[in-house]
């Protein structure tokens, strides 16, 4: 995958799992839901896609096929945003 | 980001060219003994040379929630006006190492954007909950080293956001303080607090559900009556077990130590006696030297028929509620 948060996003933990990140160049706020911070918090880790989608299926009761897709749309979305970029 | 803010503490929240974010003072060396924490503010103004103040952005403060050392809240204290807070949380102050906030700006001007600026839930309302939290870890950092409880009293309309507020407190255990309808009004339209007066009446208007134009024609008794009845129908709504209701009438020192109990605190003898002389005094006189009377007979004489006729439309039988859950 090769990719990492953004210097220029903070992150912080809310309501038990949920999150928000605020990219400090736009002053644009994101709110995560419990998935995409299991996905942000591996990217910050440096893991890997296989590695995150492994995080996900242990956390949830969900194929690794659809836990494949569904971290692909999070990752494809942080990139659109251009809160993550290559290290 | 500079994050370079241990010893400074959210003052004020503001608007700067139009930029949304926070006034910080340079207080490391500031106690927050005040009844209000404005007061000490002021204090430390006028105190020694010019102190340092900066503004930044609200998102400082998630960097500062990584990086600062903060206590985290013992107990929140609530009220429905002139009921007594104020005396608690100057009975909260004598607690060793503790802190108290008494309705810092910075904390209920937050608040204030739940009704004005995120209504409906969404982004923004997790948003402000995350500034709000961190604008609390910032006030609660630990500046000596010793501080282990934060106590934080919160204005009056800031009840009506009970709900927001322990979302993102969940285990925090919070007391609604209230007197009487009829000597709450008396108070307030005797010496009007801000909150009655302010402009933006969509505060209030979100509290009494009227329209901001009919909380503007509305006389002080009815705003004052109709924001009452509003905190004690909440208080009956939310109260559980978290939560102690406290009526004014009830006021003691050992009533004020079950307070703290139920805060998970047990006042030493010492600070047991702190509290009783802090409770002889007028509890929002900043030299602490006025004595305090009850008043409740003499506050009962002074309304008018006014008072009475808006008391019973719309304060007492909410009233009438909490004290039956209450008992």
């Amino acid at each position: 995958m090769n990719l990492q948060p953004g210097k220029h996003v903070v992150v912080t933990d809310f309501d038990g799992g949920e999150g928000i990140l605020v990219d400090l160049n736009t002053k644009k706020y994101y709110q995560l839901n419990e998935t995409a911070m299991i996905v942000w918090k591996g990217l910050e880790k440096g893991k890997t896609m296989t590695e995150i989608v492994a995080d996900i299926t242990a956390t949830y009761e969900v194929a690794p096929d659809k836990a494949t897709v569904s971290v692909q749309r999070i990752v494809d979305n942080f990139q659109t945003y251009k809160l993550v970029g290559a290290p | 980001m500079s994050t370079d803010l241990k010893g400074w503490l959210p003052v004020d929240a503001v608007v700067v060219d139009g930029r949304p974010g926070l006034w910080w003072m340079e207080m490391a060396d500031v106690s927050l003994t005040e009844p209000f924490f404005q007061q000490t503010v002021e204090r430390a103004k006028m105190g020694r040379s010019k102190r340092s103040e900066l503004f930044t952005e609200f998102e400082v403060l998630l960097q500062l929630e990584k990086e600062l050392e903060s206590v985290s809240p013992t107990g929140f204290i609530f009220h429905s006006s002139r009921c007594g807070s104020t005396l608690v949380a100057n009975a909260c102050r004598e607690i060793q190492n503790s802190i108290v906030l008494s309705e810092p700006n910075a904390v209920d001007k937050l608040i204030a954007r739940f009704f004005t600026d995120a209504q409906d839930g969404g982004v923004k309302e997790s948003v402000y909950s995350v500034f709000l939290r961190g604008v609390v870890h910032a006030l609660g950092q630990r500046r000596s080293g010793s501080e282990q409880h934060l106590f934080i009293k919160f204005a009056c309309t800031s009840f009506a956001q009970l709900e927001r507020i322990t979302r993102i407190w969940p285990r925090v255990p919070w007391l609604f303080l209230y007197r009487d309808p009829v000597e709450t009004i008396v108070s307030n339209v005797t010496d009007p607090p801000t909150w009655l007066l302010d402009e933006d009446w969509r505060v209030l208007a979100s509290i009494t559900g009227a329209t901001p134009g009919e909380v503007a024609a509305m006389s002080l008794e009815e705003r004052c009556a109709r924001s009452i009845g509003s905190f004690y129908s909440h208080a009956v709504a939310l109260a559980n077990d978290k939560s102690m209701l406290l009526n004014y009438n009830q006021l003691s020192v050992p009533v004020i130590s079950s307070v703290l109990e139920f805060f998970k605190v047990s006042p030493s003898a010492r600070e047991t006696e702190a509290i009783a002389r802090a409770s002889g005094v007028y509890a929002k006189e900043v030299s602490g030297t006025r004595q305090f009377v009850a008043d409740a007979e003499a506050k009962q004489k002074l309304a008018s028929p006014l008072v009475r006729k808006m008391a019973v439309r719309w304060a007492n039988k909410p009233y009438q509620r909490l004290e039956k859950k209450r008992k």
